[in-house]
């Protein structure tokens, strides 16, 4: 049996120059004032990202606006099996499904909506897709509109967006 | 009265009313840059008019445009809605008129005439801020009560309790303060720390009275309901206390009245134990008779401070990442530009000062000035003490609070009070 | 000239703060009329040219007195219904008033027999801290330590009664 390993933290604000508070306030306020006077110095230290100027690394792993994929000859590869519907928590995909005649499968879908404004990114319909037909890699994390309307992504819009991974970094995120 | 009468009364009422209400403008940004600054953060950094952005500046404009703009809201439920308008004019009057009585120079003699330069001539000093810090907590009271809300009412309680039971102690340490002094009049106070203690330390509160000014602080602290103490207004526990019910104009009158109280307690802690405007080493005879090395000195000193200071805004005024063109380059141009020309006008004057044949009311004009930069000076010194502390310290637990008001605080300013009293007997 | 004016400025707000106190159903009211007295009368002061009386008068009763009972009037949170039934008030005052008539003109003829004075400040530094802490520390310093001691044992007794609670269970 592995014996547990025990870290006793000393606690803090007994002695006496702690209970005096001063003291201890004075000490944080040194440290405080460290980090106001180096970015004051030099503004180039701050920790942070100036956002919509620079943007931030999206890693594959991360789940951003949905796309639906094709086939090498740009046939829709999504055969309208409602996986990604029923699985849905938010329920914000809408599928119709029609008679598919390429010879693929037997059916696809007519109309493939998904309600943005519904969704809240869990990655389910990702991971019930059967044929890897939908994919959450377009790398797109902001949607702003000024209409509810807009939002809902069509069958063309979630066709025309590509992904902004290559297939083997997709492949590698380990999911 | 001559012109001259009038024109000094209008300057010294003036000053009095709207040095604080600029300076609500100067904190905001203060706390936010500030706060920003503590926190490893860029603060508000992108609102501008043409380009510029005045470090940030632009965005209060903003925040006032949006407060005065917004729908002035007086919620139905309110059955007094009397109270409910006066409270925030009842914070924002006391914080304003408790400033009038802090001197911001020397008594100003011009020829026979000598001017107090304090908003209005009361000879009470101290007393009258401790009545305008009184009069503060019906303001807060009453927004509490008239809100007719739970978290106003427990937001007003916990303010009011607070209020009250820290005056005691602020109280006490002004007593002793008293003591040492000999008077309650502020500007006598500010002119008894331009003396020197065995000819080289400034005669300053903080070293007459090192207890004093922990106590005189932390009630200050206390009173203006800041950081440590700003669990009326704890937004995790009760939203935002007594103004929660509060919006557009009615808001920014809590918003301005607080940071106008924290200007005059930061002007009244200065004046009570840093010397007010006092120059150290430098009292208000010394400074006339010595006016024209001093004015030399700052001939010298001022470019190269601003050489110091527009080298900080180039460094600093650049977009930090690929960007080409970069508009905050030429912003930055323009600012040192305008510090350039700003300090060549400061020269100019200081120029003739030097050569002219001065009059001596010209050298107390002059004089004045320099103490009134000086005050402002600590006063903003005081201010960002306020923010760096509100940025610092974690708030306390209300208990806690009481706690350290009344069984830590009343006795040490008793203790303060009495051997403050002995040593003052024992030495005259 | 001016000085008149705002005697009788705030003689009139006093005297309106007083009835204000007396005749305002709600409790707030109540109290922020005897505010209003309470500040009229630090003005009074101020007129009379003592300073320290007035900055006393703002400082303990404007300030620290009225802002506890109105801290109290919120701590009770005071709804309308909570107000007592005064039925026949106006009957009950109306008659007040008549019954105090006489005294009220007893005071009036006193008044006017006063001899006509002067109003000027009295040496310098009358009212001023300085003064008026010389005259209570060298002429009235025992009687002033009894009030202080009077004030002492209220005090002591507010804190025995409010404790006393928790001994008898």
């Amino acid at each position: 049996m592995m014996s547990a390993k025990i870290k006793t933290i000393e606690r803090q604000g007994v002695s006496y120059d702690q209970r005096l508070f001063l003291i201890e306030v004075f000490k944080g306020m040194r440290v405080t004032f460290g980090h106001f006077f180096r970015n004051l110095l030099d503004n180039s230290k701050l920790y942070v990202r100036h956002y919509p100027e620079v943007k931030p690394e999206i890693t594959p792993r991360w789940r951003g606006r949905h796309r639906l994929t094709t086939h090498e000859d740009g046939t829709v590869k999504c055969v309208a099996c409602f996986m990604c519907q029923t699985n849905c928590p938010s329920h914000c995909i809408s599928i119709t499904a029609g008679e598919r005649n390429d010879g693929r499968s037997e059916k696809l879908p007519v109309r493939f909506d998904i309600d943005l404004l519904e969704c809240i990114y869990c990655g389910y319909c990702v991971e019930a897709c059967p044929m890897d037909a939908i994919r959450m890699d377009t790398g797109i994390f902001s949607v702003v509109t000024a209409d509810r309307q807009s939002v809902v992504m069509g069958l063309d819009k979630l066709l025309a967006t590509p992904g902004a991974f290559t297939e083997e970094d997709y492949k590698k995120r380990g999911l | 009265m001559s012109p001259l009468d009038y024109l000094l009364v209008a300057l010294r009422v003036a000053f009095g009313a709207f040095v604080p209400l600029c300076f609500v403008a100067v904190l905001v940004w203060m706390e936010r840059r500030g706060a920003a600054f503590f926190q490893d953060r860029a603060g508000p950094n992108r609102c501008n008019i043409f380009g510029f952005r005045a470090a940030g500046l632009i965005q209060n404009l903003s925040d006032a445009v949006k407060l005065v703009f917004k729908e002035d809201i007086v919620p139905g439920h309110i059955p007094h809605k009397f109270y409910f308008i006066l409270a925030p004019v009842l914070v924002f009057v006391t914080a304003l008129i408790s400033f009038s009585v802090i001197p911001f120079a020397d008594t100003l003699v011009l020829g026979e005439n000598s001017y107090v330069m304090q908003a209005i001539p009361l000879d009470i000093g101290i007393l009258w801020f401790l009545a305008c810090a009184g009069f503060s907590v019906y303001g807060i009271i009453l927004a509490g009560w008239s809100s007719h809300n739970k978290y106003g009412i427990l937001g007003g309680l916990r303010a009011a309790a607070q209020v009250i039971s820290y005056e005691i102690p602020m109280g006490l340490a002004l007593v002793s303060l008293l003591v040492v002094y000999g008077t309650v009049n502020l500007n006598e106070i500010a002119r008894f720390q331009g003396q020197l203690l065995f000819g080289m330390i400034p005669a300053w509160g903080v070293i007459l009275q090192p207890l004093g000014v922990i106590l005189f602080i932390v009630a200050a602290f206390a009173e203006t309901n800041r950081t440590p103490f700003d669990l009326a207004e704890g937004e995790s526990e009760i939203v935002a206390g007594y103004h929660v019910e509060y919006s557009s104009m009615k808001f920014a009158l809590f918003f301005m009245g607080e940071y106008v109280a924290m200007f005059v307690s930061s002007a009244i802690i200065i004046t009570l134990f840093f010397g007010g405007y006092q120059i150290p080493w430098l009292a208000t005879e010394t400074l006339v008779a010595y006016a024209k090395p001093v004015a030399l000195v700052l001939l010298v000193l001022l470019p190269v401070a601003n050489y110091f200071f527009t080298g900080w805004i180039r460094r600093n005024n650049t977009s930090h990442y690929y960007r080409p063109n970069d508009p905050r380059v030429r912003e930055a141009n323009i600012y040192i530009r305008c510090f350039w020309i700003l300090t060549g006008i400061v020269e100019i004057i200081l120029l003739g000062l030097l050569l002219a044949d001065t009059a001596p009311e010209t050298i107390r004009i002059f004089v004045a000035l320099l103490q009134m930069a000086t005050f402002l000076l600590k006063t903003v010194a005081m201010c960002f003490v306020y923010v760096w502390v509100r940025w610092t310290l974690p708030r306390f637990r209300y208990d806690q609070l009481q706690k350290l008001g009344w069984q830590t605080m009343l006795p040490l300013s008793l203790v303060n009070i009495f051997v403050t009293s002995a040593v003052v007997v024992a030495l005259s | 000239m001016l000085s008149q004016w705002l005697f009788y400025g705030f003689a009139t707000l006093a005297v309106v703060g007083a009835l204000g106190l007396i005749l305002s159903r709600h409790p707030m009211n109540g109290a922020m009329c005897f505010v209003i007295t309470l500040i009229s009368q630090a003005g009074l002061y101020a007129l009379l040219s003592a300073s320290l009386l007035f900055a006393l008068q703002l400082i303990v009763y404007a300030g620290a007195i009225m802002s506890l009972i109105l801290f109290i009037i919120m701590f009770l949170n005071i709804q309308p219904a909570d107000l007592p039934q005064e039925t026949g008030r106006w009957g009950f005052l109306i008659g007040g008033s008549l019954a105090v008539v006489p005294i009220g003109l007893l005071l009036l003829k006193i008044v006017r027999s006063l001899p006509a004075g002067e109003t000027t400040i009295i040496g310098n530094g009358f009212g001023h801290v300085k003064s008026v802490g010389l005259v209570l520390f060298r002429d009235w310093l025992l009687p002033f330590e009894i009030v202080s001691i009077l004030l002492l044992v209220a005090l002591v007794g507010a804190i025995v009664l409010a404790g006393k609670k928790e001994t008898i269970q």
